[in-house]
């Protein structure tokens, strides 16, 4: 039987025959932190929730002799034991019985026993350096680019109040625009705040609201650029496709949030942020053909610049007029599909 | 381009005289929804109060005596049920039974035929089933048969019958204006009614030519017969206008003459008759194209483009002017649009309109101007029907060289689902060479062939123009 040291047992710290240590087990919370760590000083290592174990779990999804642990070769065989459920290596599972070598080199390996996240260091395996504390970096410094984006953020709203609104009108609309971005910034970003305390036990306002900042600064952009170089090039397919470009800001500032609520999740939420991004991007198509039949979000591009800014030839006359002609197989298509008969644009009636 | 309703005074809504009880104004359904606009007057019991105030004269009740035996009313009625979906008015033209009323009357049952009967009740209440010869959807007109009438070669059915018919009164005896006239039907299923009104001479600006009759009709009067003092038809009953006193129309005799000798001896139609209603669309969409190029544009439209406001031998324009009231964007708008529309059934088809406003944003300088006439082009809708009648628009888009005048043109087409062939037209433009002005510009022509879209929008295009 090995001899182990559960450093924050009652006993911990009394003097004991001092065996070298061989390894440390932590025993991981969901935040990637540890909860629990055992010093291993002799192999093998088991791992279950019976008493006879070296480390005991009170997990009851943890079989009582669960797994062990013992040096073979150049690396460690993980042999599971009698578990229905076995144990979770990276993409890996194994079944009660299997085994598989863990290396001595490189990563500390993590795996699940139960749902009991565990990890086996050993001296051999790299250490990652120290993380510094986030309050080390001067306040300036963080602030500088967290007030320069907030500044871009307003500029960009009160840009577009001012072109929306008549000059009588403008000093009005404006307040109303900062106090309402002001809130809105105010309540998402706290929203996160409480997600994370809760889930990570750290607050990250800074993170959300820098995360909010860039993506408002982004969301702009996408929305502002696709249709004027739509207008300057006449490519009406660059605006039609625009919600393309604001969907995956959308997704990305989703995946930001998120890793401040589950930082040891990356990979996944890596994944779950493409597939909302993938769902917003077919969902927006579906809708789209529903309404117009066609994938595209505009009928026809509908973003007009000063004339200058056109970089675009026009066209003659006549070769305009002739390529409707590239219309008439669509709609002869198109008209022989009997129709929904929906009631979806019963007003469009009104057009006279 | 914002485009606003006409004005209330001017607002050209027909309600169609049938149709009632079911509060159905067929043609108002491709007229402006205005605010206010009076279209609770089709509600029953509005319309019909104001004619029979007025006293009838001597030769009202002479002239209903001898024409009530040829009299009918229209009855569509759904399939193996009792209960009667629309009614109108009819009258007798041939000893065989040949009837004449408005193609609107018989709508349903002509393109609806598995789910509608028509019959037709006379005066002292006997009812027979109808047939359907004949119509002619451009002047609103259909040519009925009673079923129990004489068979044409004299071959008789199992109940022969010989009717009265009332005669037409000769194209030659033209009628001078102020000329008493007997308009009569069945309005609103009250009763058979006489109402007394004048000849007003033919409505200006009509695409084809109709009757203004100074007297009131009611829904369910509809395909009803106008009569002079001799009791003679001059004309048939069709629509008003709602939004005034005793404005009705009249198809004029003649096309129901040129109807009856067309149709009297043709097989009754039992299919839905959206071959026939799109043949003669066909013809219309032809005449409205080239009258509407042989009429040209009027000149002096706006002091620096030439814009296109067509010349109003059948249309009718309208303009205003908006200062803005905040220092931003001054406006002014022409509208010009067709008064005749082609009923086709659940809707009309077969107008023009044309209309464009000139933005002033000197106030607002160019980015500001840029926004707003974005915003106004944004503003449009290509949509007019439902997906069972209407394909969703499909548009071609470019800038566009007018001689170095740049444009914007959306052109957006739209094909109807029963009328293969036929095809709505809509072009949007929007002037681009002066950083704080502009015009946008729209027009829209409903069911053309996909020849004379495509020549319309050229004629459309080629209109705008430097002024000089």
């Amino acid at each position: 039987m090995g001899s182990l040291d559960p450093i924050n047992l009652p006993g911990a710290g009394l003097p004991e025959p001092a065996l070298p240590v061989l390894a440390v087990l932590d025993v991981l919370d969901r935040d990637g932190l540890p909860r629990q760590t055992f010093l291993v000083r002799a192999w093998p290592l088991r791992i279950g929730r019976s008493l006879d174990n070296d480390v005991v779990l009170a997990d009851p999804h943890v079989a009582a002799q669960h797994l062990d642990i013992e040096p073979a070769g150049a690396g460690l065989t993980l042999r599971v034991g009698a578990s229905r459920n076995g144990v979770q290596l990276g993409s890996k599972q194994l079944r009660g019985g299997e085994s598989v070598v863990l290396p001595r080199a490189g990563e500390a390996p993590e795996f699940v026993a139960g749902r009991t996240c565990l990890r086996l260091r050993l001296p051999e395996h790299t250490l990652a350096a120290e993380l510094a504390l986030a309050e080390t970096t001067p306040l300036a410094r963080r602030l500088v680019p967290v007030l320069l984006a907030a500044t871009l953020v307003l500029a960009g709203l009160l840009l577009r109040t001012w072109l929306d609104t008549d000059p009588d009108g403008f000093a009005r609309a404006a307040g109303t625009v900062v106090l309402g971005a002001v809130v809105a910034t105010a309540t998402w970003c706290g929203a996160w705040a409480l997600l994370s305390k809760t889930f990570a036990h750290q607050a990250r306002f800074g993170w959300h609201l820098r995360v909010f900042l860039f993506a408002s600064i982004a969301t702009l952009a996408v929305s502002t650029l696709p249709g004027l170089l739509a207008f300057a090039l006449s490519w009406p397919w660059l605006s039609d496709f625009a919600f393309v470009g604001t969907i995956g800001v959308a997704a990305t500032a989703l995946y930001f949030h998120l890793l401040a609520v589950e930082p040891a999740r990356r990979h996944l939420l890596k994944w779950a942020a493409a597939a909302c991004a993938a769902v917003g991007i077919a969902l927006t198509l579906w809708f789209n053909v529903q309404r117009t039949d066609q994938f595209g979000d505009e009928l026809y591009m509908n973003h007009l610049f000063p004339p200058g800014w056109r970089l675009a030839r026009p066209v003659a006359t006549d070769a305009f007029v002739d390529g409707l002609a590239a219309l008439k197989s669509t709609l002869d298509k198109k008209a022989k599909d009997p129709g929904r008969g929906d009631d979806d644009t019963g007003a469009g009636d009104a057009e006279e | 381009m914002t485009l606003l309703p006409f004005r209330a005074e001017t607002l050209p809504i027909l309600v169609l005289a049938c149709m009632l009880g079911l509060g159905l104004d067929v043609r108002a359904q491709g007229s402006p929804a205005v605010p206010g606009a009076p279209l609770e007057a089709q509600a029953p019991g509005l319309a019909a109060s104001a004619p029979l105030s007025v006293p009838l004269s001597l030769s009202a009740r002479k002239v209903y005596e001898q024409a009530r035996s040829q009299l009918v009313q229209i009855r569509t009625v759904l399939k193996g049920r009792a209960s009667q979906t629309s009614v109108g008015s009819g009258f007798v033209v041939s000893r065989e039974g040949h009837i004449v009323t408005n193609f609107h009357v018989v709508a349903e049952a002509a393109l609806k035929p598995e789910r509608h009967d028509l019959v037709y009740v006379t005066a002292d209440g006997r009812e027979a089933p109808l047939v359907i010869l004949q119509l002619d959807v451009l002047h609103d007109l259909a040519l009925l048969k009673a079923a129990d009438g004489i068979a044409p070669g004299g071959n008789t059915n199992t109940a022969p019958r010989s009717f009265d018919a009332l005669a037409f009164r000769p194209e030659a005896r033209g009628l001078a204006q102020g000329e008493r006239i007997y308009s009569l039907g069945n309005p609103l299923d009250v009763g058979f009614a006489v109402t007394e009104g004048t000849y007003n001479g033919l409505v200006k600006r009509s695409f084809y030519p109709q009757i203004f009759f100074g007297g009131a009709l009611s829904g369910g009067m509809s395909g009803g017969p106008a009569l002079d003092e001799a009791g003679q038809v001059i004309g048939i009953n069709v629509a008003r206008r709602v939004d005034g006193e005793q404005v009705s129309f009249l198809v004029p005799a003649s096309f129901a003459t040129a109807l009856l000798a067309r149709g009297r001896d043709a097989a009754p139609i039992k299919t839905a008759a959206y071959g026939i209603v799109t043949d003669q669309l066909m013809l219309h969409q032809a005449a409205l194209t080239e009258r509407f190029i042989q009429q040209g544009w009027k000149t002096a439209t706006h002091p620096r483009y030439k814009v296109p406001v067509p010349t109003d031998s059948f249309m009718r324009c309208w303009g205003s002017s908006e200062p803005s009231r905040n220092g931003g964007l001054d406006l002014e708008r022409s509208d010009c649009v067709m008064d005749t529309r082609i009923f086709v059934g659940d809707y009309t088809t077969g107008a023009i309109a044309v209309r464009h406003e000139s933005y002033d944003g000197a106030k607002l300088g160019t980015l500001r101007f840029a926004a707003r006439y974005s915003a106004s082009f944004r503003n449009e809708r290509f949509t007019r029907l439902r997906d069972e009648h209407q394909t969703k628009p499909q548009c071609h888009e470019d800038f566009v060289d007018r001689n170095g005048l740049a444009l914007r043109a959306v052109v957006c087409l739209r094909a109807y689902k029963k009328l293969p062939g036929l095809y709505d037209l809509s072009v949007l433009v929007a002037t681009l060479d002066q950083p704080r002005a502009g015009v946008q510009g729209r027009f829209d022509v409903q069911g053309l062939s996909f020849a004379n879209a495509q020549k319309l929008a050229r004629h459309y295009l080629e209109a705008y123009a430097w002024a000089r």
